[in-house]
């Protein structure tokens, strides 16, 4: 096990660990974006929605275990690289300036990803490990809604989102070693549209709800 | 077209690896805008060794940008602000009368700065020792066209093989990662026939001292592609991680 | 003494064979047992630091730089030459062998140049097979170019980063032997003395440039592998760093310095522009297989290049070569740059410029092609000069680029010191009087990876070697001769800096021991350098201390050296009547201001003596022999 050690512990294997649970996110994130959608149709198909998933209940454990486990391997592991990478500049520079490379994104990966933790955190606190009885999952969620500070809580965090993946998705494939000029423009592409479509359609689902209740 | 100006440098300086280093203000005068950076410095240390003062420290040897010796970072950039260009080759006329610069080495814990501008990269050096090589050994080598590249492939070989080791994409990395530089020689060599054979051992080996080094972990900020003065290309970085996963999970390398 | 060159009898294409069966030979386990110092990591140093270390041997490798990787050999552009005769276009060992002495002008030794024209082809093979991207072919072969002085497309180039790549393929031989402990690299050592012991070299003196400290090590075998004087000059194409001291501290003690009078003037460098000029930038002599040089026909015609037409332009290379045209070599491209500036046709702001035009190579091949070919150098040309050199013709002049004198060596590469071997540049090499282009790189790696392995095993082989420690007198000797003289450096505090010096003395070589010379300007030269080199012990100022870092004191020895130096070029040049390759004595020139040789009377290297500080150095003849090459006056019509 040696080489898996090895392997894994050095920077790139730290890398790959952060794309590939990087990409089980993005995927999350899809699963996730869709689901939400019945939302649109409205309460009863929310509430079908969320009594479905709740029938699949073994898979659906699975799936949080498997989430939670991803989520602190990224965690932990950015954690280090974020360490790791303070410590490899002990005196910083006077004049800070970029050359063009750095984004929004990419230069703010750590923080965005803290804070992303934080509203995951929330997050769950407000919508799942909450007292179900007597009420179904979309009174909840418009109890939370209806909250103008929730609303603009919800609204930051999930642009935060879009920033954190904005650099997140092209670079998770840059990591695995995917990287082209046929069509590494088109990842790019996609990873800023994906990254507004997260963005907006969870953003848009607060106010949405605030707006018809 | 050529025109003499002023300026107001503020250079670190700093008397070894002890000593914390601070920043000293000078006044150039008359700096024709022909010069390059470091003749203008060269100016300077003049002016500073005939009023007695020590001059600056700073590495500097071919001149026409390919030997890597020079490189400090001006205005928050290292090797300034022009694209593809050694401090070197960048010249005054890139800067206006009256402008303020900035000038400091290259930071990063894997190069310690041994006298104001002048840093030790010695960690570059080390990464290749630990396998960026062909092993072949001088006079058993087969006739040169026994081993058929196909131009394409020379020519990115050659692409990746231009880096002049001068450290810029350590410097300019936020994370003083020298991923850059490290996938350029592992690029170059894995592409081309001749290096394949070892590609696995290069990958691990080099990617492991690179961590022991002390250098940080890639980003992919891509500040170091845009800083490079051969315009290395962080396709070179993709490549290295191909190589070193492919030799991590599949070779019998450990 | 009487110099012996130690070339092997037999016919010329046998004698290399001949001699590597007669030198003995160390046997295998007991090649660990010995230690050898090789100074320099440049395209000689570092193959050889790296090919002995294969064969076995202990190596302590040093340079100048903070890495192997920077040695100035990594600037050179253009390619590099072998007989592979790949293109199918009549070349041969023979004809690289003949162009190599022709272009030389019959100054050089044919067996060396011989054994170099056979190595030539191991050398592609060894670069290749370590990975050297030489340009290819579409289907994989590798390709070739013409270039200066050959009719025979023999150069295999690497974009315009040929010495680059050689270089970087000798640094990761290098490090692989420093990866595997067989050579200890000590980088930012500054050579300061050459340690005998029973008149054997066996070991050296350094300053550590970060520490200040003097360091003695003692070996069995010392090679020097240092590099050209070019920076004599102060302005040349070489690096920065580049100097004299390791080989003139080398000369001081007993090895014989050759022909320091032939320098080669590369003929397309960037025009000088300022007094504050710290270097010249060469561009590849390849930009002549494409480019036309031009100067106005009228004198001190100032239009823009494109007003003037067709019919105004004088293609003077042209016209007086017909059938080589712009490829010329590059001494006779050099003068006549100059001829054409002195009658004053010269253009841009100083007068001293041609032009080399790419507007008709443009119009037949496509600017494509031309940027593929050439790209790096256009963009480097814009870079420092602003001009775009596919809208405007460049500007060019010549530079001082390299050095064919050196340190005088055996056919072994071993100087009249034994023990003291010289590789490269710094060796008075295979290239006679004029170096062809693309020649550097193919002797400085037939030095280092095919000929030191052999003949430095011979001399171990053939001599019983004590054991010598740093402990020895003679390094303590040497050590404090070292230390006295950077006491003297620091304490003089005048009011004049090195580089002040220096440029003054490049003034004075240039004007009169440059492109072309006379009598009384050398004589006149040699009576200001005296001057000069008295001043600067009287008015020097070197600041900072001798334990730190110290580059102003680093120069000022370099600068002392070369004060020295400069005499005997000139006093080489003196002895010199006659005109050949790159020593053109006005007083010696044919009808059509070619340079004419005296072969009766100077057909020998002048190995120079040293008789110590402020003696006159004695000359010592190493006469040539020409059996296989028949003398001619060199024609390039």
């Amino acid at each position: 096990m040696n080489w898996l050690i090895n392997t894994l512990g050095s920077s790139v294997g730290k890398k790959l660990m952060m794309s590939i649970t990087g990409f089980v996110f993005i995927l999350f994130l899809i699963g996730h974006l869709i689901g939400n959608l019945t939302i649109y149709v409205g309460p009863d198909a929310f509430n079908a929605y969320a009594g479905h998933l709740q029938s699949l209940k073994p898979a659906l454990r699975l799936m949080e275990s498997g989430l939670i486990f991803f989520a602190i391997v990224h965690i932990f592991t950015g954690l280090i690289l974020f360490y790791q990478n303070f410590k490899a500049r002990p005196n910083r520079y006077e004049v800070n300036k970029q050359a063009g490379g750095r984004t929004l994104g990419s230069a703010t990966m750590p923080y965005t990803g803290l804070i992303i933790l934080a509203f995951v955190i929330f997050h769950l606190f407000d919508f799942t490990f909450v007292d179900k009885t007597g009420r179904t999952v979309y009174d909840i969620v418009a109890a939370s809604f209806s909250n103008p500070v929730y609303v603009f809580l919800y609204i930051a965090s999930v642009f935060i989102v879009g920033i954190h993946v904005s650099h997140g998705f092209w670079s998770a494939f840059q990591t695995i070693g995917i990287n082209h000029p046929k069509y590494m423009p088109t990842i790019q592409t996609a990873g800023l549209l994906f990254s507004l479509i997260v963005a907006i359609g969870f953003g848009f689902i607060p106010l949405f709800i605030s707006l018809i209740s | 077209m050529t025109q003499n100006i002023n300026l107001t440098l503020k250079v670190w300086r700093q008397n070894g690896q002890q000593d914390k280093g601070r920043f000293e203000t000078y006044e150039v005068s008359d700096i024709s805008t022909d010069m390059s950076f470091l003749e203008m410095l060269d100016v300077l240390n003049e002016t500073l060794t005939l009023e007695g003062k020590e001059p600056i420290a700073f590495d500097s040897d071919c001149r026409e940008g390919i030997c890597g010796q020079c490189g400090s970072v001006v205005n928050g950039r290292p090797h300034g602000q022009e694209k593809k260009t050694t401090l070197c080759q960048l010249h005054m006329r890139h800067f206006k009368n009256g402008d303020t610069i900035a000038i400091e080495p290259f930071r990063a814990r894997a190069f310690k700065v041994l006298k104001d501008l002048m840093v030790d990269r010695g960690a570059l050096d080390k990464v290749i020792q630990s396998g960026g090589f062909i092993s072949v050994n001088a006079g058993g080598a087969p006739d040169a066209n026994a081993i058929p590249v196909s131009g394409e492939i020379a020519e990115r070989a050659m692409d990746a093989a231009q880096c002049i080791g001068c450290g810029a994409c350590v410097a300019a990395c936020p994370n003083a990662s020298a991923m850059l530089f490290v996938s350029a020689n592992v690029s170059h060599l894995a592409l081309l026939p001749q290096g394949k054979l070892e590609a696995a051992k290069r990958a691990l080996a080099m990617v492991r001292t690179m961590d022991a080094c002390g250098f940080g972990n890639c980003s992919n900020e891509r500040e170091c592609e845009a800083e490079c003065p051969k315009g290395i290309s962080i396709i070179n970085i993709a490549r290295l991680n191909r190589e070193f996963f492919k030799a991590g999970f599949f070779s019998h390398n450990e | 003494m009487q110099l012996d060159g130690n070339i092997p009898s037999g016919p010329i294409q046998d004698k290399w064979d001949k001699h590597c069966f007669d030198l003995k030979l160390v046997n295998p386990a007991n090649k660990r047992k010995y230690d050898i110092i090789v100074v320099g990591t440049g395209l000689a140093g570092g193959s050889a630091a790296a090919t002995l270390a294969e064969l076995g041997y202990n190596v302590k490798n040093f340079c100048i730089q903070d890495s192997p990787r920077r040695a100035h050999s990594i600037a050179a552009q253009g390619g590099i030459n072998a007989a592979k005769n790949y293109q199918n276009d009549g070349d041969s060992i023979w004809r690289l062998f003949y162009d190599t002495v022709k272009g030389g002008d019959f100054r050089a030794r044919e067996a060396n140049v011989y054994r170099l024209a056979q190595i030539s082809n191991n050398i592609i093979d060894q670069c290749v097979a370590q990975g050297v991207p030489f340009a290819r072919e579409y289907g994989g072969q590798l390709a070739n170019r013409s270039f200066g002085g050959a009719q025979v497309s023999r150069t295999f180039y690497a974009r315009g980063q040929t010495g680059q790549q050689l270089l970087l393929g000798a640094y990761r031989s290098l490090c692989r032997q420093i990866g595997a402990g067989k050579v200890e690299m000590f980088p930012r050592r500054e050579l300061l003395d050459v340690v005998l012991v029973q008149d054997q070299a066996r070991g050296i003196v350094t300053r550590n440039l970060v520490t200040g400290e003097i360091e003695k090590y003692a070996a069995d075998a010392v090679v020097l592998a240092t590099g050209g004087y070019g920076n004599v000059f102060f302005l040349s194409t070489n690096a920065m760093n580049s100097n004299v001291t390791a080989a003139f501290r080398a000369y001081r003690k007993g090895a014989f310095f050759a022909n320091p009078c032939f320098t080669q003037i590369h003929p397309t460098c960037i025009p000088v522009h300022g007094t504050y000029q710290s270097k010249l930038t060469l561009m590849s002599e390849s930009l002549r297989n494409d480019g036309r040089v031009w100067v106005p026909k009228t004198p001190g015609d100032k239009r823009n290049p494109s007003e003037i037409p067709e019919s105004d332009r004088d293609y003077y290379l042209e016209r007086k070569y017909p059938s080589f045209g712009n490829l010329v070599p590059r001494d006779v491209a050099s003068r006549n740059a100059k001829e054409q500036c002195d009658m004053g046709k010269g253009v841009g702001e100083t007068g001293l410029a041609v032009y080399l035009d790419f507007a008709d190579a443009i119009r037949r091949d496509g600017r494509d092609v031309i940027e593929r070919k050439y790209g790096n150098l256009f963009e480097m040309y814009e870079k420092i000069t602003g001009d775009n050199p596919y809208e405007t013709p460049m500007m060019i002049y010549p530079a001082v680029h390299y050095t064919m004198g050196g340190l005088w060596v055996d056919y072994n590469l071993m100087t009249t010191v034994p023990g003291l071997f010289a590789l490269g540049e710094a060796n008075f090499s295979d290239h006679g009087a004029n170096r062809l282009g693309a020649s550097a790189l193919m002797q400085g790696l037939a030095d280092g990876y095919f000929i030191i392995p052999y003949t430095i095993g011979g001399y171990l082989a053939g001599n019983s070697l004590d054991k010598v420690s740093t402990d020895h007198p003679a390094f303590r000797e040497s050590e404090s001769k070292v230390k006295e003289m950077t006491d003297t450096l620091l304490s003089i505090n005048g009011k004049r800096t090195v580089d002040d010096f220096h440029k003054e003395l490049g003034h004075i070589m240039w004007e009169y021991c440059g492109m072309a010379r006379n009598n009384e300007g050398l004589e006149k030269a040699r009576g200001m350098i005296q001057e000069l080199r008295e001043e600067f012990w009287k008015n020097v100022r070197v600041p900072g201390l001798e334990k730190d870092v110290n580059q102003s004191l680093e120069r000022a020895g370099r600068v002392a050296d070369f004060l020295e130096f400069s005499e005997l070029m000139i006093i080489d040049a003196l002895n010199r009547q006659e005109s050949c390759g790159g020593h053109f004595n006005e007083a010696y020139q044919t009808d059509e201001n070619e340079a004419r040789r005296d072969d009766e009377n100077y057909s020998y290297v002048a190995a120079w003596e040293s008789k110590g500080v402020g003696e006159e150095p004695v000359l010592h003849k190493e006469d040539l022999e020409f059996e296989n090459v028949k003398l001619t006056q060199r024609s390039y019509k």
